[in-house]
């Protein structure tokens, strides 16, 4: 028998190595098929929801994007993990990645790979890593370079503006449909995106910048600083030698002096069709495709982090993150999901058009763009408008 | 007529501006699928020359189209559905066109304006606007996502654009020499084929080329109605090419399958200039 | 036309009906039908039932919902600050592409017409723009004017840091230098054809009397083209008005550079939202009927002079 996975391709080959991994641990049971999506999360989720739109059979394994799982849930596309299946699929699992495979207090993801970002500095320009973004905005000034972020107008800037809004003490949403945006520190958050983007710290491109061209621009050696993802290490070793040299980790900085960075939070769970004519195979599937030996196969190929705290130990962990490895999980401990809702991408792009492009924001009166996001994301949370 | 040299150098400047510009983005798109992936970044302070033109020569970004075989490469079966979705297409359409445009052309019958106007209306159609419902009917028909999902909607372009230019040039035909032939003793079926079929195949081949130059095209009906390499066509798959990781942008496999994909249109071009030019000229202009 | 349509008329008038010409017609019919019927179905069907799906509420997301809610789809379109954004940038780009492609396509037109070398030459390379898929145009455009991939920044007087597509004027004009790129062939050629169609002696006679190029261009060539001109123009402008690649590759509709149709997508395809994303698309629809008849009604182009092929 077979099940089909649909999963987002990764080019170190993680996906067709631990496929093939649980096809052999069935003992013949099943074979699972790979059906690879494209590597943009939005368009892989385009592609999903068309066809769990039609009540697609041939859907068994969904490979999901830790946004997706309320949209998913709340359409009746997934089944829930329950009893031992989700017992199994847990253990030893940070709280937050926990937290982004469930809806409304029901687990519907078997967590395989997070990922969070951290704060990439030069340890040839900094001393320390800064603290809070004001900090590190003057430190950039000072030394007359850049801070790497991501704010095209695409998920990367919904990733860095939930990120600032949590760390300025804060969330945008409290419930599926309630906005939360305590005004105070909401608009703490937008002044510092305002900050950075009208700074000379901030890069020329910055509202057209994604994870590719912040790796790009702190390889080309003027930025002190970047957020970005796990990647950006073996990117820099691998194209810019004498950067990767003088590369250090921090967690997020935080936007209030003394509270906590609450940095951003990716990776991918794994879900069950409804539509799946096999469910119980397919939970078992579920089930070593998240193993801790599935996970370390995705950080040794791809160096994604593991979504098990446990891990973080493992010399297969140590190796793919040098130094860094304890960064990563506390990152990844620290890290605030983004909202969980059903009409998630609504709010995603409410919020891309709401405050792109970040330059737009004025630091000394952030009050006209906090009234904006406010009520493009009250609209958007119940679908309403062109967005 | 005495043309002055002043003339004759403005020519000059005219026809060279029009082909470097032309041919500009067609160079640079082949230097960038030539560099070596770690040199495709550029920068402040490097030359327009070293911007432009790879450093070292390689074909890395061509092989790693190819690499894993139908399978696993990102490349040849939305290559192989390229063209076959577009000769399927031109196919149907120049089979039914044909029979209309021999209608129009030759036959009286009231409604042929009509048709001729209906067409062309519908050549002007936005396709988003039907973008929407061909999804939603696909996804109860079965159709999303195969090749008859993107071949019908293909049809929407292709029959008027097939109709018109094939009515232009079936009106140029000399009909009447069909019956010469009969006179002179052939069958109608050997009229047809020894006459007939050779007037009027150059502007079938003409029609033909276009249509495929359109369905080839096409891009918002290939990322809207296609969900894998089942059917997505090359314009759909080279917006989702993945690169080294995750994050990055897979410029240079872009580039090298931009370039093949390029290749045909250059060689249509090349040996059918004059076909294809009196194709988009025919009938545009009617006194 | 003209005389197909006399002969038609004719035909009407001639009473009673042959045997022949009934035959021919249903012969004529029989050959069309399967042509038009397949239209019908790829174009009428669908935009019918777009507009039964404007008039619901119909989200894939949230299957259990849904129902007929009147106009509401359409107000909420119409009241929304975007669709007029959109739709304003749909129209600038439209505009300003044309225009520019009418000057230049005439240019290149006069020169595939009168030059004294090279024709075959630029007549083979025109080509080249037009057969090129329009998304592998503006990938190459993008690549050549994005800061970390081109070299437009290497430019001499360009400023090596400009970040095209962060501004937006500047994506503007790149998406519009991506587009007049694209097309310009096709406006050239279907002026070429309006060339063709001058009598030479005429200039001929006016060189006799005295005018000089410019005088020739502005009092013969001109007027006797408006016909080949006024066509191309609502083809390229139906056309303009459509322009959904060039920009989904270069911004996706960043810094507001969106046109109606990646509005239209958006609802539809990444939203799922088929009611308020069929609202936008019957919407587009009704704009380029509303184009084609102003160019109909204030130009008087007749349709059936035009040819597609955009």
């Amino acid at each position: 028998m077979t099940l089909n996975w649909f999963v987002g391709t990764q080019p170190g080959g993680t996906i067709q190595e631990v496929a093939k991994r649980c096809t052999e641990q069935s003992n013949g049971e099943y074979t699972i098929n790979v059906e690879l999506l494209p590597t943009d999360a939005s368009q892989q989720r385009e592609q999903l929801v068309r066809r769990l739109g039609a009540e697609d059979s041939n859907v068994d394994l969904i490979g999901m994007d830790v946004i997706w799982t309320a949209e998913f849930a709340n359409a009746g596309w997934l089944r829930e993990f329950t009893g031992e299946d989700a017992e199994r699929v847990t253990k030893d699992v940070f709280d937050s990645v926990i937290e982004s495979a469930s809806f409304e207090g029901k687990l519907y993801g078997a967590p395989f790979n997070t990922n969070t970002q951290l704060l990439w500095y030069r340890t040839d320009q900094v001393d320390e890593p800064p603290e809070t973004w004001a900090e590190m905005i003057d430190e950039a000034e000072r030394i007359g370079g850049f801070i790497q972020v991501q704010a095209n107008r695409y998920e990367g800037f919904t990733v860095w503006v939930n990120a600032m809004i949590e760390s300025a003490g804060t969330q945008i949403l409290s419930g599926p449909e309630e906005v939360d945006l305590e005004e105070g520190s909401t608009t703490e958050a937008l002044a510092m995106i305002g900050r950075l983007a009208n700074s000379p710290a901030a890069p020329r491109d910055i509202s057209t910048s994604n994870e590719d061209t912040a790796r790009l621009g702190f390889e080309a050696g003027d930025s002190p600083f970047m957020l970005n993802y796990t990647f950006a290490y073996a990117s820099a070793q691998a194209n810019a030698p004498e950067v990767a040299k003088n590369m250090g980790a921090a967690v997020f900085p935080s936007v209030v002096k003394g509270e906590p960075g609450r940095p951003p939070l990716g990776g991918f769970n794994i879900g069950v069709s409804s539509f799946s004519e096999h469910p119980d195979e397919a939970f078992d599937a579920a089930a070593c495709i998240s193993s801790p030996e599935s996970q370390l196969i995705a950080t040794k190929l791809d160096g994604l982090p593991p979504s098990n705290e446990t891990l973080y130990r493992d010399p297969v962990v140590r190796k793919a993150f040098p130094g860094f490895a304890k960064d990563v999980a506390d990152s990844v401990r620290a890290a605030a999901p983004r909202p969980t809702t059903p009409a998630y991408t609504d709010l995603s792009l409410a919020i891309q058009r709401s405050l792109h492009p970040p330059d737009s924001i004025n630091p000394d009166d952030p009050k006209p763009a906090y009234d904006k996001l406010y009520e493009a994301v009250s609209d958007a949370v119940k679908r309403e408008g062109l967005l | 007529m005495e043309r002055g040299t002043r003339e004759y150098a403005l020519w000059s400047i005219g026809i060279v501006l029009i082909v470097f510009v032309a041919l500009l983005p067609v160079v640079w798109i082949v230097s960038l699928s030539l560099k070596e992936p770690s040199t495709i970044t550029t920068g402040p302070g490097i030359s327009v020359w070293d911007a432009f033109f790879p450093k070292e020569i390689t074909f890395d970004n061509y092989k790693s189209l190819f690499e894993g075989g139908i399978d696993d490469s990102p490349f040849i079966k939305p290559l192989i559905n390229s063209v076959l979705i577009a000769l399927i297409t031109t196919l149907i359409s120049i089979v039914l066109a044909s029979f209309a445009a021999y209608a129009i052309a030759r036959l009286n019958f009231p409604g042929k304006s009509a048709i001729l106007a209906g067409a062309l209306a519908i050549a002007m159609f936005p396709p988003i606007s039907t973008v929407g419902p061909l999804f939603d009917m696909w996804r109860t028909l079965g159709l999303y996502d195969t090749y008859p999902g993107l071949i019908i909607p293909y049809l929407t372009f292709s029959l008027p654009l097939a109709i018109y230019t094939l009515v232009a040039f079936f009106r140029e035909i000399p009909w009447d020499l069909e019956q010469a032939a009969q006179v002179d003793g052939a069958t109608p079926f050997q009229a047809f084929r020894k006459v007939i079929v050779p007037l009027a195949a150059p502007g079938v081949f003409t029609a033909a080329i276009l249509v495929f130059i359109f369905c080839w095209n096409d891009f918002l009906f290939a990322i809207s109605l296609t969900s894998s390499d089942a059917s997505r066509t090359v314009p759909a798959a080279l917006a989702f090419f993945t690169g080294e990781s995750q994050f990055t942008q897979p410029v240079g496999s872009i580039a090298a399958a931009a370039v093949i994909v390029t290749i045909p249109i250059i060689v249509f071009v090349l040996i059918f200039q004059r076909r294809i030019v009196a194709g988009l000229t025919a009938g545009a202009v009617k006194g | 036309m003209e005389a197909s349509g006399a002969r038609m008329r004719l035909g009407r008038n001639r009473a009673p009906v042959s045997e022949r010409t009934r035959s021919e017609r249903r012969l004529g019919w029989l050959l069309c039908a399967p042509a038009v019927i397949a239209m019908l179905l790829v174009t009428a069907y669908p935009i019918g039932y777009a507009v039964v799906l404007s008039l619901q509420d119909v989200d894939l997301r949230f299957p259990e919902e849904g129902g007929f809610v009147g106009l509401d789809n359409y107000v909420a379109v119409l009241t929304s600050e975007l669709w007029w954004t959109d739709l304003l940038n749909t129209v600038f780009i439209m505009v300003v592409t044309v225009a520019i492609e009418l000057v230049l396509g005439m240019l290149i037109a006069l020169v595939m017409y009168r030059a004294i070398f090279g024709r075959g030459l630029v007549r083979t390379v025109v080509l080249i723009p037009y057969g090129i898929v329009t998304v592998v145009a503006a990938f190459a455009w993008f690549y050549a004017f994005n800061p970390d991939t081109g070299f437009v920044n290497n430019l001499p007087l360009i400023g090596d840091e400009t970040s095209w597509f962060g501004e937006r004027f500047s994506a503007f004009a790149v998406i519009i230098l991506a587009e007049v790129w694209k097309t310009t062939p096709f406006m050239a050629l279907l002026l070429l054809a309006g060339l063709t169609t001058i009598d030479s002696g005429l200039y001929e006679a006016a060189r006799v009397d005295g005018a000089n190029a410019w005088q020739r261009f502005w009092k013969i060539t001109l007027p006797l083209m408006k016909p080949a001109i006024l066509v191309a123009l609502l083809f390229r402008t139906l056309d303009a008005f459509r322009v959904f690649d060039t920009i989904f590759i270069m911004t996706r509709g960043a810094q507001d550079t969106e046109s109606v149709s990646i509005l239209g997508f958006s609802q539809l395809i990444s939203r799922l939202n088929l009611g308020l994303g069929s609202a936008v698309s019957v919407l587009i629809f009704l704009c380029v009927l509303l184009i084609a008849f102003v160019f109909v009604r204030w130009f008087g182009v007749r349709m059936a002079e035009g040819r597609p092929g955009a």
